[in-house]
């Protein structure tokens, strides 16, 4: 039978090295995907994640189990992604939080949801679109793939991306948005279904 | 196109992210604007591809040496000695417990021996069938045969068993 979390995480603290390791086996791939996602670089992505376990392990004593281990790893290792993004800042800034009209205007809407059809889940281009989202992730400002992996993959609320980003709630609602619209627009791009050229966002790297 | 800038961001609220009001102008809206429909349609046909596409990411990295990595970053003094088990029982109860196919194999092998050493006992006590027209005059070790004119006899002295 599995060992629950806590379990390990108290015999971890007690300076028992098998149970840390159990930690680290069960949750490295989650770690590794929210860090990759938000770093872009898989090898970097695969550092940002030991990084995360080897403070975890430093900061086990503030564990108090208020969160789940896993939360509490995922936010360890966001702030390690979030930390290693500003070392690689460029001083090029973009609007990535502003709603205006030029944004709502920039391309047609609900061309992905008609293509996937009624049932998103068996469409065979959704399986096509699915692997080209990483290639469409490193293509969109970083504030815009952190805020993305936050809500997307490690399931935070507004009021959490609020806390976790230091930005209102309405600037998280609006950077989703923007950054959603951008993803969208690559996978359509992608598809074949862009009603306008793609335009390159490798440059528009941005801090969150 | 106005309005749009207000609801658009709300459209991937999650349930109870969004106050009563809020919910209900949101809905108000969508009735009337199609772009928004489209938007939320969008947004519907992309739920979830993005943690596919990463949990896809991390399956392909070779993980194998990953915890070791981990592991070999943290300082041995972090590890505590009371943390492991003292004395031999402890120790010998920590390996057990580490490696259970050991453990079971250590309970077993006892029995399997005591059963092993007991079909071989019985087996070797069994007398031998005597030949027809042979007599046994002695239990003791090292017969020895002897023709005579009732037939053979086996004689097995003490002396010659030692």
């Amino acid at each position: 039978m599995e060992v629950d979390d806590l379990a390990l995480v108290e015999r971890a603290k007690a300076g028992d090295a098998e149970s840390f390791r159990a930690l680290v086996v069960r949750y490295q791939r989650k770690v590794f995907a929210v860090a990759a996602g938000i770093v872009k670089d898989s090898d970097l992505a695969w550092d940002v994640a030991q990084d995360a376990f080897v403070r975890a392990h430093q900061h086990l004593g503030d564990f108090k189990g208020d969160s789940s281990f896993s939360t509490w790893l995922l936010r360890i290792a966001t702030h390690i992604s979030i930390d290693a993004l500003r070392k690689e800042r460029t001083s090029r800034k973009d609007a990535i939080d502003d709603v205006d009209e030029s944004a709502l205007s920039d391309g047609a809407t609900g061309i992905l949801g008609t293509a996937l059809g009624s049932n998103p889940q068996e469409s065979v281009l959704r399986k096509e679109l699915v692997g080209k989202m990483t290639e469409a992730l490193a293509e969109i400002p970083a504030a815009h793939r952190t805020i993305l992996v936050l809500r997307e993959v490690e399931g935070l609320s507004y009021e959490e991306l609020s806390e976790r980003l230091g930005v209102p709630k309405g600037t998280v609602m609006s950077r989703l948005f923007h950054a959603r619209k951008k993803m969208q627009a690559l996978l359509s791009d992608y598809a074949g279904l862009s009603p306008r050229p793609r335009r390159s966002a490798a440059q528009e790297d941005v801090e969150p | 196109m106005k309005d749009c800038a207000t609801y658009a961001p709300w459209l991937g609220a999650r349930p109870g992210e969004l106050s009563a009001s809020e919910e209900e102008r949101l809905h108000e809206h969508l009735a009337t604007c199609e772009a928004c429909q489209g938007r939320l349609a969008d947004l519907q046909a992309t739920t979830g591809m993005l943690e596919e596409a990463l949990s896809r990411t991390a399956s392909r990295r070779d993980f194998t040496t990953f915890a070791d990595e981990v592991m070999t970053r943290i300082p041995a003094s972090a590890w505590k000695s009371d943390a492991r088990p003292r004395g031999v029982f402890g120790t010998l109860k920590a390996f057990f417990g580490r490696h259970r196919a050991i453990a079971i194999a250590s309970a077993i092998a006892p029995a399997l021996a005591a059963a092993a050493l007991y079909l071989f006992i019985d087996r070797s006590g069994t007398p031998e069938t005597v030949p027809p027209g042979v007599e046994v005059v002695s239990e003791t070790l090292a017969p020895v045969v002897l023709d005579t004119s009732d037939g053979p006899v086996v004689l097995v002295s003490e002396s010659d068993g030692t």
